[in-house]
């Protein structure tokens, strides 16, 4: 049942009572996520602060701890949110929706990261922060406004399911940019370097193993936090759908229903 | 469902990609930047003075500090370019590094005022070696 549908439904108290106690779940699984990315993250950031200096870049090496695994983690959100807005166009169903534009939410965060920690790691190594002639950081910053401007529409339209069509659409056409963002250092002529373990000649890494270890640690951390992250930002996407349909059928006009009494958020 | 629905996802769509190949064959044309066999053969075609950005590997065996920047030969591994750069020196700047310069052939060095290092994927653990100097007295 879509929520423009159950706003119109006449629903007695008992299960008014039902829902809002499904909207306050005391969830174990959110919780323990949330543990489990803790410490995940406290072992990385201990492999990665013990792991052995980089001959050239030497401590700014570490950075790569956190830029890697978030551009690899808002890589994965996107992906999710491809995933579910396709979900949602065959299926019309809305968890599927609020899963796709949390996970979305939640990759535009972790592709700030990446922009960021990329910018201080190229002062460092480079000696600029930025440069407007390098594909990586050019389709990078494309790809982290469009998805910005996947948020804004998301805002902007009220309809709950207008918006979800939309914003499936919208989803799943941007993610046309992770290939091309992933692929633009191999494509084209860069200052940004290309990949050292995931490149086409798969079995020459060029990282030595002792950097593997702590990446592969912080990686497993982001990915524990991007699932915490996207199941805290569905259950809150819940609530404020839940006031939303509250506000919508106090509404005299076109109201089939009495106020919605039962409803606390 | 009506046609914006459809509409305005597909000139996003069509935005993207429209951007992407427009830019992508504008840096197809315009490269980042030139290895130094390429600057060689394009120099005949250039208006003096025309700035563009020289990418290859500083050569280990002469390397000169001055007083406003560093004097080096960039190499590719068939063709080696004089550089004058003056300007700020990046911290990993040493021999064997992969540098970008920005400047304009002057006779037949490179005078630059933008020194970027080009690093590598490389990543080595440290082998005790300690941080590299620009010596300030060349041959």
């Amino acid at each position: 049942m879509s929520p423009a549908t159950r706003s119109s439904t006449c629903r007695r108290p008992d299960t008014m009572t039902r829902e809002t106690a499904t909207l306050h779940p005391r969830s174990r699984a959110i919780t323990s996520t949330g543990v489990a990315a803790l410490c995940l993250m406290a072992t990385g950031l201990y492999m990665a602060a013990t792991a052995p200096d980089e001959e050239t870049q030497g401590e700014a090496a570490r950075l790569l701890f956190v830029h890697v695994p978030s551009a690899i983690t808002a890589y994965i959100a996107l992906g999710a949110g491809l995933v579910t807005a396709v979900w949602y166009l065959i299926r019309r169903s809305p968890a599927a929706d609020l899963v796709s534009a949390a996970a979305i939410e939640v990759g535009v965060l972790f592709t700030a990261i990446t922009l960021l920690t990329g910018m201080i790691w190229g002062r460092f190594v480079w000696g600029v922060w930025w440069d407007w002639g390098d594909a990586r950081m050019v389709s990078t910053a494309v790809l982290f406004f469009f998805y910005l401007g996947y948020l804004a529409l998301r805002r902007s339209i009220s309809d709950p399911r207008v918006r979800a069509v939309r914003c499936a659409v919208l989803g799943i056409v941007g993610f046309v940019q992770v290939p091309i963002v992933h692929y633009s250092v191999l494509w084209f002529r860069t200052l940004h370097q290309g990949p050292s373990i995931i490149r086409p000649d798969l079995a020459n890494s060029t990282m030595d193993a002792a950097f593997v270890a702590p990446l592969g640690a912080a990686l497993a951390a982001f990915i524990a936090i991007l699932a915490y992250l996207v199941a805290v930002r569905v259950r809150l996407a819940r609530l404020e759908a839940a006031v939303d349909r509250a506000a919508s059928t106090s509404q005299p006009v076109g109201a089939s229903v009495g106020p919605p009494s039962g409803l606390s958020v | 469902m009506n046609r914006r629905h459809v509409l305005i996802p597909a000139g996003a769509l069509l935005a993207i990609v429209v951007g992407f190949l427009v830019w992508g064959g504008l840096t197809d044309n315009v490269v980042y930047y030139l290895t130094p066999s390429e600057a060689v053969d394009q120099r005949a075609g250039q208006e003096p003075g025309y700035r563009f950005r020289l990418g290859g590997l500083v050569e280990a065996d002469w390397l000169r500090g001055t007083d406003d920047g560093v004097e080096f030969v960039v190499g590719d591994g068939a063709v080696s370019i004089d550089v004058v750069h003056t300007g700020a020196v990046p911290q990993l700047f040493r021999p064997g590094i992969g540098v970008v310069v920005e400047g304009a052939w002057e006779g037949d060095t490179f005078r630059s005022d933008t020194l970027l290092i080009n690093h590598d994927e490389q990543y080595r653990a440290v082998d005790g070696e300690g941080t590299y100097q620009v010596p300030t007295a060349g041959p």
